[in-house]
């Protein structure tokens, strides 16, 4: 017996034929170990042979919280790392993008050299690159570069701390926002130029037309950048919370602690992901701007 | 006066007051020398020079971690030690690069590295591309909800199911293969599969519906569609993916250090750890070792080991940038 279906049905059919390859990647490589790892985080593992678990309820949480030291102080200066570094990025990489896109003599060398932190690759290699190894914090490599040792003896102490860890997380800023001025500069060029030469007619400045053309009509780029900067923090091999969250799992073992952990770091993040999408997600311009 | 003379003292007559605007100083064009000269001009010269100033000191910050490599890989021991050579050496010890292929075992590395890196790109753009038309062409219900879910995969961190990942593959024996990196990225997943997705999402939407009604009428089914027609179309979409998988690949060392337990099949950024613990240990001072490891030699096989993707990515830079502007990953 023959099957009759709509044309809409034939079309749905279809299209579940196109994402079928990403519902199967999803329920095998993402949702099941996404179960497995949320019931491995309420459990204790028993026998390490078999990975047998046990159900433990909330001690794994309560351990991260009241009993490890380590986690709550490195979790908060994470998530204030995370809270400066992510605005002053996408403010940083638009600022960039906009001096690229003003018409300049070696346009191209300077693309190339902004994207040049993105080639070289994880934070490990850029790690090694700055000698950073083992112990030494990425922001005392960034004080030699901005502030040589010479300059630096005239400035007097407190003023010169102030000045050198504001201007080393300023380089550290802009060595992860390489991706992100590539997505600006074409976010910008997105914009026709009709729109400021109307702006120019009708006696707009420069400042206006920032406000009032530009920050609209990228807003779509700001979103995507935000989200990326966010993911992008995790696979930095400085970030002191995964590093920890590693460390536990798999060299002393406590899987199960590691897995907790790194649940409470994600819902830190989606809250704030989901903070980005309904505060922008009435501001999204989502005309063609044409 | 012969005519000659009469003539040129014609023209002398006709065009005497015009020689005033030569040879008078003060002339209606000359508020417009003034206004060459004024203080507007001057202001935007120096604004172009600033601006200019502006750029080269961000870029300097950019690009001092890669000048710094690779002067440094090129000093001399007697260089290293000296502090007062800090941007120029003395002499170019290319021999630290000859060293430094030897101790990474450069072409055994180089080949895996390829490898894996080769076969991921096709995975990730094969299999983005199709799931992404199905997510662009087609309404069908669930599929903004789908879509959402698609990027709620990007931000969950892969270390919070690194572990039971783990032993699920431990479980089917893929462990200690390339097969835990490749399969993934034939399903949409791998490093960063939901970017790429949401990359050829944006690009096919905003491709003409044309395309595919033309093809229709001419009597294509769909899949085919997708493979003639709209895969070539979409060249700068391919191109970007192709250039950022490859980065991510390439310069990967978390996965593959998780998965890959056997020496032989390590890939060419595993090995930079080894070298450089060879620095910090008391090694250097063994007299036994016939050979010393010093910065600059780690130095030259970390830029052996990016080098690769340096290359690439300047033959293709152009069709890059172009490509990621006309992607409509921005949103126009």
């Amino acid at each position: 017996m023959k099957i009759k279906l709509s044309m809409k049905q034939k079309q749905n059919l279809e299209a579940i034929m196109f994402i079928s390859p990403w519902i199967i990647g999803t329920l095998v490589f993402f949702m099941n170990p996404l179960i497995q790892s949320i019931r491995l985080s309420f459990s204790k593992i028993v026998k390490l042979n078999g990975f047998v678990m046990q159900w433990n309820g909330w001690a794994n949480y309560e351990k991260a919280f009241l009993w490890d030291v380590n986690f709550l102080p490195m979790f908060l200066s994470s998530v204030k790392d995370t809270l400066i570094n992510t605005p002053l990025t996408l403010i940083f990489s638009l600022f960039i993008a906009i001096l690229v896109n003003k018409p300049s003599k070696m346009r191209g060398f300077f693309r190339t050299v902004f994207f040049l932190p993105v080639l070289l690759g994880t934070g490990f290699v850029m790690k090694q690159l700055l000698g950073l190894g083992m112990g030494v914090d990425a922001m005392s490599v960034a004080k030699g570069i901005i502030v040589p040792d010479s300059l630096a003896k005239y400035f007097g102490f407190g003023l010169l701390g102030v000045i050198s860890s504001f201007l080393s997380r300023i380089t550290i800023v802009l060595w992860k926002s390489g991706v992100q001025i590539v997505l600006f500069l074409a976010g910008l060029q997105g914009i026709s130029s009709s729109l400021y030469e109307a702006a120019h007619c009708d006696g707009a400045t420069e400042w206006e037309m920032f406000w009032k053309i530009t920050l609209p009509m990228i807003s779509p780029v700001i979103l995507l950048n935000f989200i990326y900067t966010i993911i992008d923090s995790f696979t930095d091999a400085n970030n002191p919370i995964v590093d920890y969250i590693l460390k536990a799992s798999f060299q002393k073992n406590q899987f199960e602690y590691g897995a907790a952990m790194g649940w409470v770091y994600f819902i830190f993040v989606f809250v704030l992901c989901m903070l980005a999408f309904f505060v922008m997600r009435n501001r999204v311009y989502t005309g063609t701007g044409k | 006066m012969n005519m000659k003379a009469s003539s040129l003292y014609n023209i002398y007559l006709n065009n005497k007051s015009k020689l005033k605007y030569i040879y008078k100083h003060d002339t209606k064009y000359d508020k417009y020398l003034h206004k060459y000269l004024s203080m507007h001009t001057l202001v935007r010269f120096i604004v172009r020079i600033c601006f200019y100033l502006l750029l080269f000191g961000l870029s300097f910050i950019f690009i001092y971690p890669f000048l710094d490599m690779i002067v440094t890989s090129l000093k001399s021991t007697s260089d290293l030690m000296n502090i007062t050579v800090k941007w120029i050496p003395n002499s170019l010890m290319f021999s630290n690069y000859v060293v430094a292929i030897e101790q990474l075992q450069y072409l055994k590395y180089f080949k895996n590295s390829v490898f894996v890196t080769t076969v991921c790109i096709i995975g990730h753009v094969l299999s983005c591309s199709f799931v992404a038309y199905g997510f662009s062409r087609y309404k069908f219900p669930f599929r903004d909800s789908l879509f959402s879910f698609v990027i709620f995969t990007l931000i969950v961190p892969v270390q919070v199911i690194i572990f039971p990942l783990y032993i699920f593959y431990s479980k089917l024996g893929w462990v200690n293969s390339y097969l835990p990196i490749i399969v993934p990225t034939f399903f949409g997943y791998g490093l960063k599969g939901g970017l790429f997705i949401f990359l050829f999402r944006q690009f096919f939407a905003g491709l003409p519906y044309e395309l595919e009604e033309a093809a229709r009428v001419d009597g294509c089914r769909p899949l085919r569609t997708f493979f003639t027609i709209i895969l070539p179309v979409s060249k700068s979409a391919i191109l970007v993916s192709i250039v950022l998988s490859m980065v991510w690949h390439w310069n990967d060392y978390f996965e593959p250090n998780i998965y890959i337990a056997e020496k032989n099949m390590h890939l060419l950024p595993s090995r930079l750890p080894a070298l450089y613990n060879m620095l910090n240990t008391d090694d250097i001072l063994n007299p036994e070792m016939d050979l010393i490891i010093n910065e600059a030699i780690v130095l030259a096989a970390t830029f052996l080991v990016v080098l690769p993707i340096l290359i690439v990515y300047s033959l293709v830079q152009n069709k890059f940038m172009e490509g990621i502007e006309r992607s409509g990953l921005t949103g126009q």
